[in-house]
């Protein structure tokens, strides 16, 4: 067989993987493995203007996709600039393979140019990483990586190649000839006893909740498709995280809102009140438990997940499932049927009443202006006239990502993008390209703060150079609004640095890319705007000019429980904030 | 939660690799976990196998994560939790270096042969001796040997066995 070089087998390998789209940026340690792109044209290489945008990018096209997501970067200060989107993905549970160049092998450790342990940076923020330091094992290497990046728990992994790797020669022999090293075999079964269990415990419950998370998702359309199955036999009522929005169709009226931090009053009074909660896919994060100790005091808990390392991390469950959703939910609807169980609509009508008072608070409920934009009443609006077309939302961090939760519309998996765990400012804009590099003809919207999008307003050059009719919705209240929300609330309104100075005029900034910008700043021009905003074909930035001191409600103080939730500018805070909670994020 | 805090000796079987003693300890001081003794040595060197002895504290909670983490290391073959088995034998190596006046000599020999230890090394100025034993023996050994002076030591760290079948696997 003929040898080829270590550059060869990576593009060889990715092409066996099936990847169509590399997002990157090129530098002295991947020069090898560029050339071999140029050589070829299987795979489409994105050069992205900063290597944290290349894995954001790939993140949005992971999510949106369910493929594996995949960035090449050279060594130093290329791989350093991934770390915040490893992250991101690592905390999300994205899918992403992250190939980086390093110093040629004899020169590791020695301080050379453009070097950084990447592999040791990266460790704890990747699910696995490799340093590859003989050619014999480059190949398995790759193949081995997008296996663990998306089995199990799917995450970042990060391959780091040597510039000396990469032109030595071997032979390679093809991802099914290729010998993988690693024995990592999640568990994707559960056992049949504790499905029957569960079923038992669905029976009974009078006052259940389902709990539902980003891992339905991940699972893929069939655990969606088996969720929305298992939810319609039951007639329970189902919240979301900001994770699992669009697992099932939030249009649904078995849907009570998001829960949470900003989550709706019914949907957090019914976790804190139910008797039997079935957490899906969901990890008990703090946004969502508040103050762990009056967390759903009542309830016999639920926890199914892929991931061990989930279960009674902060919350104790009465009943672990692991293994993968999609054949969990099967199961369980198999094992309904078999024991013939009918779920009696009598059971939990005082439930639904109850759940149905709380909804009548309309908590998500605003005072609207008509002499200024309501961010609330922009998003409102941007559903209404968008929503028919199904688009791809990506977001930003901050309030504008907590309102296009509560305001816009997912009834479909994979149609929202959003950075849950790390909350990284500047994740929209990069992950709206890879979701719009993905699906060239669709709707792509980031909806965005006039802050966050300065964090990576550099891809906007990347989005002309590709003609990507990415359109930025931007809220602009000229505050990094959540920071001045918490400065407001708990530090006195003393708004210590949180004031947006010097911003650029959007409208130009737009043109200076070749895109078009649009201003609003009265209520009635928004639906001219959102409409002109679709009938461009192009990339479109739309600064709308929003009220600058409208907060985001609901909101659950941290440190407080689920019943304790502030639902509008009128409502105070009770006393001061707990100590406990001053010290909470 | 008043649950108290127990201590846990953990085997893990890991491969054998670049880094993996980095990703173990890496997870307990990134997450804020304690490591109160460690040993690692290859075991298998066909299969390329280490084998890890940690010995860590928490309550229960922390130390079913710990091992849940643990797991979710792709290196990470097999875990078990020896003091979860409740019998097993668990012994730690010490070497000490006394520095000796010619008059002790024979009366730390003498030591040595009554608490089996071994004299590794003598030139009548320097002694060095071995012990292994529980970590309790070992303290012990260290206390009865403090009014020789001993210039330094150093421990293994402890190596632990379940008794019977449960052994772990590769």
């Amino acid at each position: 067989m003929k040898k080829i070089s270590g550059a060869r087998i990576v593009i060889e390998a990715l092409i066996q993987e099936n990847v169509k789209v590399i997002f990157g940026y090129p530098g002295g340690a991947v020069l090898p493995i560029y050339d071999e792109l140029f050589k070829q044209n299987k795979i489409r290489h994105i050069l992205v203007r900063h290597e944290q945008a290349a894995v954001h990018a790939a993140e949005g096209y992971a999510r949106s996709t369910g493929k594996i997501g995949v960035v090449l970067v050279t060594s130093g200060p290329g791989a350093t600039n991934t770390v915040t989107g490893l992250t991101d993905a690592m905390m999300d549970s994205v899918p992403v393979v992250c190939i980086s160049g390093q110093v040629p092998t004899h020169m590791i450790g020695n301080d050379a140019f453009q070097e950084a342990d990447i592999v040791g940076i990266t460790r704890p923020c990747t699910k696995h990483n490799y340093l590859v330091k003989e050619i014999s094992k480059l190949a398995s290497c790759i193949h081995s990586a997008f296996y663990i990046a998306k089995s199990g728990r799917p995450g970042p992994v990060l391959v780091d190649i040597p510039k000396d790797i990469q032109t030595f020669n071997t032979e390679y022999f093809g991802k099914s000839k290729t010998k993988s090293f690693t024995f990592y075999k999640p568990k994707i079964k559960p056992e049949a006893d504790v499905i029957s269990q569960f079923v038992d415990y669905l029976s009974k419950a009078t006052r259940p909740i389902f709990y539902i998370g980003g891992g339905v998702i991940n699972s893929g359309l069939k655990a969606s498709n088996n969720l929305n199955e298992l939810l319609k036999l039951t007639g329970f009522p189902c919240t979301q995280t900001l994770m699992g929005l669009g697992a099932t169709p939030t249009s649904d009226n078995q849907f009570i809102g998001m829960l949470g931090m900003h989550g709706t009053y019914e949907a957090n009074l019914a976790m804190n009140k139910s008797d039997l909660m079935i957490c899906v896919g969901a990890r008990f994060d703090d946004r969502i438990t508040g103050k762990v100790s009056g967390f759903s005091p009542k309830s016999i808990k639920i926890h199914m997940d892929i991931d061990a390392s989930s279960f009674n991390k902060s919350v104790k469950a009465d009943l672990l499932v692991q293994g993968d959703l999609s054949k969990i939910l099967d199961m369980t609807i198999k094992c309904i049927k078999e024991k013939k169980i009918i779920f009696k609509k009598s059971k939990i009508i005082q439930w639904w009443k109850q759940i149905e008072k709380w909804r009548s608070k309309n908590c998500l409920n605003y005072r609207n202006s008509t002499s200024i934009i309501k961010p609330q009443y922009a998003l409102q609006r941007l559903d209404k006239l968008t929503k028919h077309l199904n688009p791809f939302i990506t977001t930003e961090v901050g309030q504008h990502q907590m309102w296009a939760a509560q305001f816009l519309s997912f009834n479909k998996p994979k149609h929202w993008m959003t950075s849950g765990g790390l909350g990284t400012m500047g994740y929209g804009l990069p992950a709206a390209m890879g979701v719009q590099i993905a699906h060239p003809k669709d709707l792509v919207i980031d909806v965005a703060g006039e802050a966050s999008i300065l964090m990576n307003i550099q891809e906007m050059s990347t989005i002309k150079q590709y003609r990507l009719p990415v359109k930025i919705f931007i809220l602009n209240n000229h505050y990094m609004g959540m920071v001045r929300q918490w400065q407001e609330l708990l530090h006195g309104n003393r708004l210590s640095e949180s004031y947006m100075d010097s911003l650029p005029d959007f409208v130009k900034l737009a043109e200076s890319f070749g895109a078009t910008g649009l201003r609003v700043q009265k209520p009635s021009e928004v639906d001219d705007l959102v409409k002109e905003m679709m009938r461009i074909k192009g990339p479109v930035i739309c600064d709308v000019v929003v009220d600058p001191k409208e907060n985001c409600f609901p909101m659950i103080p941290s440190g407080s429980t689920h019943d304790q939730m502030l639902l509008g500018p009128e409502d105070k805070l009770e006393g001061e904030i707990s100590e406990e909670g001053m010290v909470l994020v | 939660m008043a649950e108290s805090n127990s201590k846990h000796i953990l085997s893990i079987m890991v491969d054998n690799e670049p880094g993996v003693l980095a990703r173990v300890v890496g997870l307990f001081s990134g997450r804020g976990y304690n490591i109160e003794s460690l040993s690692v040595s290859e075991v298998d060197s066909d299969k390329f196998l280490s084998r890890v002895t940690i010995v860590t504290s928490g309550t229960k909670i922390i130390v079913d994560q710990i091992k849940a983490q643990l797991n979710k290391l792709i290196p990470v073959h097999n875990l078990i939790d020896i003091t979860e088995l409740k019998t097993f034998i668990g012994k730690e190596l010490i070497l000490i270096k006394l520095n000796v006046k010619k008059d002790s000599v024979s009366k730390i020999h003498e030591f040595t042969r009554k608490n089996g230890a071994e004299i590794l090394f003598d030139d009548k100025s320097e002694i060095i001796i071995q012990f292994s034993g529980t970590p309790y023996e070992i303290s012990s050994m260290i206390k009865k040997l403090r009014s020789y002076n001993i210039i330094e030591l150093t421990r293994s760290g402890l190596v632990s066995m379940a008794l019977g079948k449960k052994y772990i696997k590769k």
